[in-house]
């Protein structure tokens, strides 16, 4: 197998070999040096590998790809240079690259940690709310007297930001992981709710008088003939949940946890530890990343049957 | 059988009056607008008249069961199901009480029999408008129903596959041991004249049956020796006339078009 090279591509791991050698042997600004640089000089040569690993798995459409990782490593050069070597910026408030990515080693327990707590709650309170939301979706969908109640609610209520009901979320929640799983499933609950409905009511008519000429059960509508319908927009509502969720999270962690990604970078905030903050939402943006590809692959999956 | 069909704003259907005998191929041929996906419907129990019922066998039909298999024109499968998943939906809830390996068994035969064996795991959007009115009606004839009901079914197909579609019908509604009773609904007429032992041509507002015309040719037809048969000729010119007269006195009276759909 030969990997299929064009300019873009030498161009990017031709800008990954001028940063890894700038940031091997220049040294950096003083005021932005740091004793151990090894794990920036594994990133570039982890950015190179991925990307080939990309061109490998995608022979063919990895324009996009390519795009954004020469956007990327063209962002990585440019970082070293006026900030890392030349230290054109405060130096305080804007770390080199090297000093960034050597976080990853010092604090590496602690952002861990921090990436498990928020996953944890994370995932509950969505769970909770995609648990909840898509049956009670799918019934008032398919009874047309509960839709014409509860669909206006549902579109009133939804835009109220959930970091609303902290205040509240804090004071009779027991613990700072409760309050937060009840923020998040309150945040995701109602795009997930509204995308159910609309989903369940915007099946074509023909569809379900064909299942109804089958002489389905209720039960068996819902779950053969609803669920499926509605899907897509049940997905596009999980979507928007998901992203609330993120942010609601990160907000939460900021005003009262003691763990966390949201936390991790508040706490550092406050020591002035802005490399720290840096790392902090480099590390966030892997997270979002990783997640949203997995939600991705699983909506791929799950609307397989659906025309692209 | 009777329907009657009074909506809100407007009568679709009114003193409809049709008796089908056990085995026979009724069309209903009308303009657009004249109720007969209403009377479709109604058999199928998806509507009920406002006045007036349904009888099958001497009972009176009340929402949908399996002893009627429905074609659409082009909506009938399920989007998130494969050929093979839709056939064996199909047959689960019409014949609960097959075992799972009949139910399969079943489904294979029948997509072998409107040849579509190498596409049992395609998604319907994957085939074209003919293929899926094939899997359509292997349902159908997989479900075993007393009565066929189809709307429209080859409506959306160019001519060629319609022929196609005509003959395979034809040759499968005919294998049977006994032959069940069809309710066709199209605009066309040759395909009425190929298919019915009676048409029942329609008019419009409110939806009415004008006209009951027996088809006298025998079967197994031939679609090149009918279409040269002086008789073909007569009824086709006959059919036609009734239809234009219709259209003519729609042209001659436009309100009528904006009360098709409520």
């Amino acid at each position: 197998m030969i990997l299929k090279f064009n300019r873009e591509s030498w161009g990017i791991l031709f800008l990954l070999a001028v940063t890894f050698v700038l940031a091997a042997i220049v040294p950096d600004a003083p005021s932005q040096a740091v004793a151990e640089n090894g794990i920036f000089l594994g990133v570039i040569i982890f950015l190179a590998v991925f990307y080939l690993v990309q061109l490998y798995l995608q022979p063919e459409n990895n324009r996009a790809v390519t795009d954004i990782f020469l956007l990327l490593s063209a962002l990585l050069l440019v970082w070293e240079i006026t900030l890392g070597k030349l230290a054109l910026l405060d130096p305080l408030l804007f770390p080199g690259p090297a000093r960034v990515f050597a976080v990853f080693g010092s604090d590496w327990q602690i952002m861990l940690a921090g990436v498990a707590s928020s996953l944890f709650i994370l995932i509950s309170g969505y769970l909770l709310a995609l648990l909840i939301a898509v049956p009670a979706g799918l019934y008032i969908g398919w009874r047309k007297r509960l839709f014409d109640v509860a669909y206006p609610v549902a579109k009133a209520v939804s835009p109220i930001p959930p970091t609303v009901y902290l205040p509240y979320a804090i004071v009779l929640l027991p613990t700072f992981t409760a309050s937060s799983v009840f923020l998040i499933f309150i945040g995701s609950f109602w795009p997930i709710f509204v995308g159910t409905v609309f989903g369940v009511f915007s099946i074509d008519h023909r569809l379900i008088n064909s299942a109804r000429t089958l002489g389905l059960s209720d039960h068996q509508m819902v779950r053969r003939i609803l669920l499926p319908g509605a899907l897509p927009s049940i997905l596009s509502g999980s979507l928007i949940s998901l992203i609330i969720s993120f942010i609601t999270l990160t907000v939460a962690e900021m005003i009262a946890a003691t763990s966390g990604l949201g936390w991790y970078i508040e706490y550092n905030h406050q020591f002035a530890n802005y490399y720290k903050v840096i790392a902090g939402m480099i590390l966030i943006a892997v997270v979002v990343i990783v997640i949203m590809s997995v939600f991705d692959r699983v909506q791929q999956y799950v609307l397989r049957w659906q025309q692209r | 059988m009777q329907y009657g069909n009074n909506g809100s704003r407007y009568t679709a259907l009114s003193n409809v009056n049709l008796t089908i005998n056990n085995g026979d191929f009724i069309s209903l041929i009308g303009p657009s607008g004249c109720g007969k996906s209403t009377i479709i419907d109604i058999v199928s129990g998806i509507r009920e008249p406002t006045n007036g019922m349904a009888m099958i066998d001497q009972k009176q039909v009340t929402g949908t069961g399996p002893d009627r298999g429905t074609v659409f024109q082009d909506y009938s499968l399920f989007p998130w199901m494969t050929a093979f998943e839709n056939i064996c939906f199909a047959i689960e809830h019409t014949s609960p009480e097959y075992p799972r390996e009949e139910i399969e068994k079943r489904a294979r035969d029948y997509l072998e029999l409107v040849g579509l064996t190498r596409f049992p795991n395609a998604y319907p959007f994957t085939l074209s408008g003919g293929m899926r009115q094939r899997v359509s009606i292997a349902r159908m004839f997989a479900t075993d129903p007393q009565v066929f009901l189809m709307d429209e079914p080859f409506g959306a197909l160019d001519s060629l596959n319609r022929i196609y579609m005509q003959d395979l019908l034809l040759k499968l509604w005919s294998e049977g041991t006994e032959r069940k009773t069809v309710l066709f609904v199209t605009h066309d007429v040759d395909e009425a004249l190929l298919l019915s032992d009676k048409i029942a041509v329609m008019s419009p507002s409110p939806g009415r049956i004008k006209e009951i015309i027996s088809i006298p040719f025998a079967r197994p037809r031939c679609r090149k020796s009918l279409s040269a048969d002086p008789e073909y000729i007569h009824l086709k010119s006959y059919l036609l006339s009734i239809l234009y007269c219709e259209m003519l006195g729609e042209i001659g009276n436009p309100d009528t078009e904006w009360k098709e759909r409520p």
